[in-house]
């Protein structure tokens, strides 16, 4: 009991993370802050927007100087409808563990409430929005975090987001042979069926007519 | 002698799934290798930009056919961050006592389909008789086997049914022993022991640094979990610790000590779950009906735009975690989008660069060891 990290060490933790962001890189389009979650215990994270040329800066700073070592999932989202300065996002999500290697025999045993400094795990959320074009690029990290590498192929996948110096990008999820430009998750592909009542009207699907009928291969 | 590739899978017993593990081979040594995944790859994260907040829950559970209901509780925490839904607290046990079930059927499942992959088919006899016993109980909460879609945002889909605390304390408790009687067959066998030691090394720093997670990093001596971390539910309450196991090269964890590390991950399943049923408000032998204040709260229904929700839950296999954003269909009432992070899909690519340097028969103990779900994976 008692062995999970309290509010007030993740706060103390959060509010130092924010601070030291805000040491390096104020003024320069990078905006950091301390969120909250609304779910489970109410736990707090550092959100960061950064405009992409700052971007691999910022995840250098973070990977080696912060101690952010664990990059945990890409999200790319498109937005049709968006302004020019947003049309596509890109959300990393890191966190921060207190791993070191092992001696043989040796385990790490934490006493969660004891833990301090950056030894702390931490939360952080970075948002890149991307102008609103056809060709949504953002800079890779796929060599800061080994993590990044297959995250950021599926986002290229799925999402169509180019990530800039990425090695060995290829098709994971969709077939290999997917034709160039074909990335499901992107808002002008809908999906066959639109509602329940659709399905259950022709639960056969003889009269299948997708919405985007004549407009796919 | 001359290289070459060879294709295990996508049918192979060793994939435990369906994908396709490419092996660059010199001899018997594995000199290279490639992971070729997405064959179920069901677009998930697509469907759901199309259903609301409920019905999206059982996607979730499909996501992973042996860990149902740890996805369904990871994918409602997130939805709650994103709807700002508050649960009361004995629907929080009741969530805890199911996952740690749930961890217990998985984590059987595992050990059942990893010792034919070494050579021990008894094993599978013994460990489906004894996942019988929490699909049984998990059968009373959800209604169903496998996909049980029993968690709601704000609370459960329904109370614990009269006499299960009963029924559950005898069955783990049974099963404590039970794991003894596994580790008499195991520990000892030299079967067990010669394919396993020694081989599929792993370090805590690379797999982190490659994004591995759970008890696979767990076995390599370092003790982060997600449930002492970033705390979700009411594991701050009850009695437990994380399994971590001491690794005994400086090479990291070998296969055997992933093996143990899941083994001892089921005994702190079991604690944990015979401590929170005698901790739960409202008492364990009380049956509220469903919808009742102290296993549900109504939660809205919609989220607007630039609203997110973000969930980080220690999963059967390592951290999942969901991203959601709203402002979707229906004036908020879809997801715009829901963006899954599923263990397995960075863990298999960094496991297949693992064999490289082991022996072609080494593949299947190496690969069962991480213990891959390829429906989480492809999603």
């Amino acid at each position: 009991m008692g062995t999970t990290v309290t509010l007030s060490q993740n706060e103390a933790a959060a509010n130092d993370c924010l601070a030291a962001i805000n040491d390096r890189f104020s003024g320069s389009g990078v905006v950091a802050s301390v969120e909250r979650h609304s779910n489970a215990k109410k736990y707090a994270f550092v959100r960061i927007t950064t405009p992409p040329q700052h971007w691999q800066a910022l995840a250098k700073w973070l990977r080696f100087d912060l101690g952010v070592n664990y990059c945990s999932m890409v999200t790319g989202t498109h937005y049709p409808e968006g302004p020019q300065e947003r049309g596509w996002e890109v959300a990393y999500h890191f966190l921060r563990q207190p791993i070191t290697d092992q001696l043989p025999n040796t385990h790490t045993v934490y006493v969660a409430e004891k833990l301090d400094g950056r030894l702390i795990p931490m939360e952080f959320e970075v948002l890149i929005p991307l102008e609103n074009n056809d060709s949504p690029t953002v800079p890779t990290v796929q060599h800061i975090w080994g993590g990044a590498d297959w995250n950021e192929k599926e986002t290229w996948d799925l999402v169509g987001i180019k990530f800039e110096g990425h090695k060995n990008m290829h098709r994971v999820l969709n077939p290999h042979d997917s034709p160039e430009g074909f990335h499901p998750l992107q808002k002008q592909h809908k999906i066959r069926y639109h509602d329940h009542n659709e399905m259950y009207d022709d639960a056969q699907g003889f009269g299948r007519k997708p919405a985007d009928e004549g407009r796919i291969k | 002698m001359a290289q070459m590739w060879i294709t295990m899978g996508p049918q192979h017993p060793m994939t435990h799934g369906l994908w396709t593990l490419r092996v660059k081979v010199d001899g018997e040594t594995v000199v290279d290798t490639e992971a070729e995944l997405g064959y179920i790859h069901r677009g998930v994260e697509k469907i759901c930009e199309s259903r609301d907040f409920t019905q999206v829950t059982p996607y979730c559970d499909r996501l992973c056919y042996v860990s149902a209901m740890t996805w369904a509780n990871s994918y409602i925490y997130a939805a709650e961050d994103l709807l700002e839904a508050d649960v009361p607290e004995r629907a929080e046990y009741i969530r805890l006592i199911s996952a740690e079930l749930q961890r217990l059927a998985s984590h059987l499942m595992w050990l059942g389909a990893f010792g034919p992959d070494i050579g021990n088919l008894t094993l599978m006899t013994w460990c489906m008789r004894d996942r019988e016993m929490f699909l049984d109980l998990l059968q009373e909460l959800g209604g169903s086997r496998m996909h049980y879609n029993y968690p709601r945002i704000g609370g459960v889909k329904r109370d614990i049914p009269v006499g299960f605390a009963d029924r559950m304390i005898a069955k783990v408790k049974l099963f404590e022993r039970r794991i003894d009687e596994y580790e008499m067959m195991l520990d000892e066998s030299t079967i067990w022991l010669v394919r396993l030691q020694g081989v599929g090394y792993a370090n805590a720093e690379e797999m982190v640094e490659a994004g591995v997670s759970g008890p696979n990093v767990r076995a390599a001596g370092v003790n982060y979990d997600v449930r002492w971390a970033h705390p979700y539910s009411v594991y701050d309450e009850v009695d437990w610790e994380p399994a971590v196991e001491k690794p005994t090269s400086v090479k990291g964890a070998d296969c055997y000590d992933r093996y143990r590390v899941r083994m001892e991950e089921m005994r702190q399943s079991c604690r944990m779950v015979l401590d929170a049923i005698e901790k739960i408000p409202g008492g364990k032998n009380t049956n509220y009906a469903n919808g009742d204040e102290m296993i549900y709260q109504k939660a809205p229904t919609r989220a607007p735009e630039g609203a997110t929700g973000f969930s980080n839950y220690e999963c059967t296999r390592g951290a999942s975690q969901f991203y959601i954003q709203g402002g979707g269909d229906g004036r908020g009432k879809n997801p715009y989008r829901l963006s899954i992070r599923s263990p397995m899909f960075i863990t298999i690519p960094f496991v297949a660069k693992t064999m490289i340097g082991y022996k072609v028969a080494d593949i299947p103990a190496i690969m069962g060891s991480f213990d891959p779900c390829i429906g989480e994976t492809d999603r």
